[in-house]
């Protein structure tokens, strides 16, 4: 009897010693580094303000053409370039959006989900800044800074601290607004 | 009739404020109200010439066989050509190959790359390359290639209308708006298996009926 259980022992013991490598959980690399700012748009796609034909700037359109490229829409960005220009407001920005059949989300009630949800999903936003007069593109917000791409200086990303970003926002009509596209991939880990 | 007129402009004049509040209510509403949360989705990059075939062929797929397509659905899709400034900026310095088809996390982690020759050459393959790939983060087990098949026993789905013009030039359809995540992809052949239980089961069992045999004819004859 004895030697009937060590046998039995035996073959279940011997049994499963093949290792399947695919069975192996994957460990990736537990800390993935983010890319900084998460938006990051190539330089040569940042769209630099210009004066429109009523001598005004058309920094919400440099904006929105800089968040296009971005988020793939070369072609309506070309578009768009050619096409519009000089300050905007948000109703009228609204109605060429609509005549454009562009896909896009805004608020203007500073409502800081809009611009974490903007953030958080890599596409970026449009805000207002300097009391409303200006707009540049957020390219960034973590729990401490947010980072700027302004299209007068489109060279550099300006990092101001987070809650100095949500009050000049706040101060400036609250308005921020994006395309709604696929953003591109993030560089690999 | 003093009195009617009087009705009148008392109505008149209640009334215009609430009208008033009502249009700028209306003027004040957010027009996109259901913003996608699609942080988790993944990224699905095909990078290539745009004018070289296996990269256009590629693209296709994409469009014509179920399973990539709805793989593309669930993700955030990039068709990359070489002549974009996306290209030159993002893809040049860590492309192995063209034409180069990468799966990404929502982190950037690569989950699967190949370029060049190291593709495969059907769609079927491209899928089944890629949903390795998948398996592998899961921690799942390959599905057995002669298991394959037993994904669709039914009629299987038809290959959607075909792309447009071969232009690379306009954009690219937009892709739906939806709260994504990591895609899913068909796991099926996990369900036709017996439980791990039954399995070890018949096993303990079957190994001790031939010991006991191969006892017997040994011992036996002692």
């Amino acid at each position: 009897m004895r030697h009937w259980l060590l046998a039995l022992l035996l073959c279940v013991s011997l049994t499963g010693c093949e290792i399947n490598q695919s069975t192996i959980p994957f460990f990736g690399p537990s800390v993935v580094e983010q890319e900084r700012p998460v938006v990051n748009i190539p330089l040569a796609l940042r769209q630099r303000n210009w004066v429109g034909n009523q001598r005004e700037g058309s920094c919400v359109h440099a904006t929105m053409i800089s968040l296009m490229r971005w988020q793939g829409r070369m072609n309506l960005a070309n578009h768009w370039r050619q096409t519009y220009g000089n300050g905007e407001w948000p109703d009228g920005l609204s109605a060429k959006f609509d005549r454009e059949k562009v896909r896009y989300a805004y608020t203007e009630k500073g409502d800081v989900k809009f611009i974490e949800w903007a953030c958080r999903t890599r596409r970026g936003c449009g805000i207002t800044v300097m009391g409303g007069a200006h707009m540049v593109a957020l390219v960034h917000l973590d729990a401490k800074w947010a980072g700027l791409l302004d299209n007068n200086n489109v060279s550099k990303i300006k990092w101001v601290p987070r809650e100095m970003l949500i009050a000049e926002w706040k101060a400036s009509y609250g308005w921020a607004v994006t395309p709604v596209y696929t953003p591109a991939a993030p560089l690999p880990q | 009739m003093k009195r009617l007129l009087l009705a009148l402009c008392a109505l008149c004049l209640f009334a215009a404020p609430c009208f008033a509040d009502a249009t700028y209510g209306v003027l004040a509403e957010e027009r996109v109200i259901n913003l996608p949360n699609d942080q988790g989705k993944w990224y699905v990059s095909v990078v290539g010439n745009a004018q070289d075939a296996q990269y256009q062929t590629i693209l296709k797929w994409f469009n014509t066989n179920p399973s990539l397509r709805k793989l593309k659905n669930q993700v955030h899709f990039n068709a990359v050509t070489t002549d974009t400034m996306i290209y030159r900026d993002r893809y040049s310095m860590n492309v192995k190959g063209l034409p180069t088809v990468r799966m990404q996390n929502n982190q950037g982690v690569v989950i699967y790359e190949a370029a060049g020759k190291n593709l495969p050459f059907t769609p079927e393959g491209l899928y089944a390359a890629m949903a390795d790939g998948f398996n592998k983060v899961q921690g799942i087990r390959p599905i057995l290639p002669w298991r394959r098949n037993h994904v669709c026993p039914g009629p299987c789905p038809q290959p959607g209308p075909g792309p447009g013009p071969d232009d690379p030039t306009p954009d690219p359809e937009p892709q739906p708006i939806d709260d994504g995540n990591a895609p899913v992809i068909d796991q099926p052949v996990e369900a036709g298996l017996p439980p791990l239980w039954l399995m070890l089961l018949v096993l303990i069992v079957s190994a001790g009926a031939g010991v006991a045999v191969q006892w017997k004819e040994t011992y036996a004859k002692k």
